[in-house]
């Protein structure tokens, strides 16, 4: 019997096997009936599925047409998507932000997923597509939150408020020229700054070609920062960075329950970028210090054409969350130290903007900082 | 720098050389690699040394205790393996009666199973001292490649998941499953990583103009 389904299986690998996705394995959308938002029509246009050897590579790409039906404009909405056949651990995330639909407006959401599964796994509906979160323009959120999605919108919600106050102000101040000199810079930076494929691994090292050692983190302390971080290590070897200690204190007069700190790696010739963040939920009353740790490992392949070799590392408070539900994020001020600027990625509105200022001109952006 | 990869022969090979056991063509073939190779030529004088004590601790030993012959042991497992069959059928009068054929069968499996060890046991009594040694160690050393090789098998793939972000998408890697979200047609994208294991990459949508992040999570069940 098992040696007659290697066979089938083996027999399927070599025929080409390609075409469009059958209904069964169509991807299931399912929202809550008191969703603040309806599913108005589901397209899998160019949805298909291939053999490849012993695998079967499966391509979603759903458009979706979602209807606000609260009474409140929506700024952010999070989709979870999950294969429990495929990837039991893993789930998948799509989250719109700097939105601005009405009550009664449509939205469109786009989902463009590959699954990668063995050819004998079982034929159920492999994606299941449901509402993790929606972010009011008053900050208020409705959904289950299983991927901390409240959290996620509302920091780029507030980003977004910060962002477009300053340009605002500049646009106030300096007239639309100085506002133009502003996106340029924007999309110069966004250009320029550094990027790379990093791998992150649960646990401990992924190679063990490379001597390791303790490499002592250097802070960048942002003036207003509700933390103050007070000592910080990692182990290094080569290309890969794990197992970062952050000890902490909380500085202002208010209970913490989040914060994230920012991770920039330096290599040996001079180059530095973003590596990640080392986010930690704890309970840190006013004055309080704590120990943060995560045993993960952070792989960088490569960057460029050379392999890369970390010296040192630099970290930064980039978030933080106040047990009462307020968030504090770094000033634009602070954002515009020259080690940050470096290295740190506009916010999402601040690169929607420029985006707008690229595509559609000057005034159009000025119209669309006018709606908010 | 690179690094250059000579292909070594066998492990089973080198053990059978030291040992002497090649065929003439092998050995030659073998031998004209160990010549060239110091990693090689160390592994075979090691192999030689332990051969020797071996030998040296082999000799040491008594052969059976005092009163015992091969044929004896030989019929007191017989005897054993009877006495196990017969007290099997008398629980088995208390328990529901299995069917016929599969009663038969692990008796003819008990049997053969027996005489398996039977054999074992006489062949390995025959074999001459030193031709006993050399399989003792081949198997020894096989055992211990297998599961050498299981270990780093295991090792390798770690039944760990991976999360990865790069710029034209992002995915978790579980058992050789994978699931992706990439990213459609953009301008600009910005790849983004926590240590508690996920990954995100934000773009704009060149046709929406909306801001989208996509990320993938990896927790354990």
């Amino acid at each position: 019997m098992r040696s007659s389904s290697v066979l089938l299986a083996s027999v399927l690998a070599l025929v080409p096997l390609n075409g469009v996705l059958t209904a069964s394995a169509l991807p299931k959308i399912d929202f809550p009936s008191d969703s603040p938002v309806d599913l108005l029509s589901a397209d899998y246009g160019e949805s298909n599925e291939s053999a490849r050897g012993g695998a079967l590579l499966l391509d979603f790409h759903a458009a979706l047409s979602l209807r606000n039906s609260s009474q409140r404009k929506i700024r952010g909405i999070t989709l979870l998507v999950s294969a429990q056949d495929v990837t039991p651990g893993g789930k998948g995330s799509v989250t719109l932000t700097s939105l601005n639909v009405g009550p009664q407006e449509t939205f469109p959401v786009r989902i463009d997923l590959r699954l990668l599964r063995p050819l004998r796994a079982s034929s159920g509906v492999p994606v299941q597509i449901g509402l993790d979160g929606v972010l009011f323009d008053d900050l208020s959120f409705y959904g289950p939150d299983k991927l901390s999605s409240r959290r996620t919108m509302a920091l780029a919600e507030w980003e977004a408020r910060r962002d477009r106050h300053y340009f605002k102000s500049v646009l106030a101040a300096g007239g639309a020229e100085r506002l133009r000199q502003e996106m340029l810079e924007s999309l110069t930076h966004e250009a320029d700054r550094p990027s790379l494929d990093v791998q992150v691994v649960r646990g401990g090292r992924a190679t063990n070609f490379e001597p390791e050692k303790q490499v002592q983190f250097s802070f960048l302390r942002l003036p207003d920062s509700p933390i103050d971080p007070v000592d910080g290590m990692a182990r290094i070897a080569g290309n890969e960075a794990r197992a970062p200690r952050l000890e902490v204190k909380n500085r202002s007069e208010r209970s913490i329950r989040y914060l994230e700190v920012g991770w920039i790696l330096h290599e040996q010739n001079g180059r530095e970028f973003l590596a990640g963040s080392v986010p930690a939920e704890l309970n840190l009353a006013p004055g309080q210090q704590s120990r943060i740790f995560e045993n993960a490992t952070l792989k960088f392949p490569q960057l460029g054409a050379q392999p890369l070799a970390i010296e040192s590392m630099t970290g930064f408070v980039s978030s933080v969350e106040f047990s009462d539900g307020t968030l504090w994020i770094p000033t634009r001020g602070d954002l515009g130290s020259p080690q940050l600027q470096r290295v740190m990625a506009p916010s999402d509105e601040e690169q929607r903007l420029a985006q707008i200022y690229r595509k559609k001109g000057l005034n159009a952006l000025i119209a669309e900082l006018n709606k908010f | 720098m690179k690094r250059l990869f000579v292909k070594h022969p066998a492990e089973a090979q080198i053990a059978l050389l030291a040992g002497g056991d090649l065929g003439r063509w092998e050995r030659w073939r073998v031998a004209r690699h160990v010549a060239r190779c110091a990693e090689c030529e160390h592994e075979i004088q090691a192999l030689r040394e332990a051969g020797t004590e071996l030998r040296e601790l082999a000799a040491e030993m008594p052969d059976l205790p005092n009163g015992l012959t091969w044929n004896r042991l030989s019929q007191e497992i017989s005897g054993n393996i009877r006495v196990g069959l017969a007290a099997g059928e008398a629980i088995a009068l208390f328990d529901k009666p299995a069917p016929a054929k599969h009663r038969l069968g692990w008796n003819a499996a008990l049997v053969v199973l027996a005489a398996t060890m039977v054999f074992a046991i006489a062949f390995w009594t025959s074999l001459p001292p030193q031709q006993a040694e050399h399989l003792l160690a081949s198997l020894k050393r096989i055992r211990t490649e297998r599961i050498g090789t299981m270990i780093h098998s295991a090792a390798a793939t770690g039944e760990e998941a991976v999360v990865e972000a790069s710029s034209s998408g992002i995915q978790v890697k579980e058992n050789g499953r994978t699931l992706s979200l990439m990213q459609p047609r953009s301008d600009g994208s910005t790849v983004s990583i926590s240590m508690q294991g996920s990954a995100g990459v934000r773009f704009v949508d060149a046709d929406t103009g909306q801001v989208t992040t996509n990320k993938v999570y990896y927790a354990e069940q």
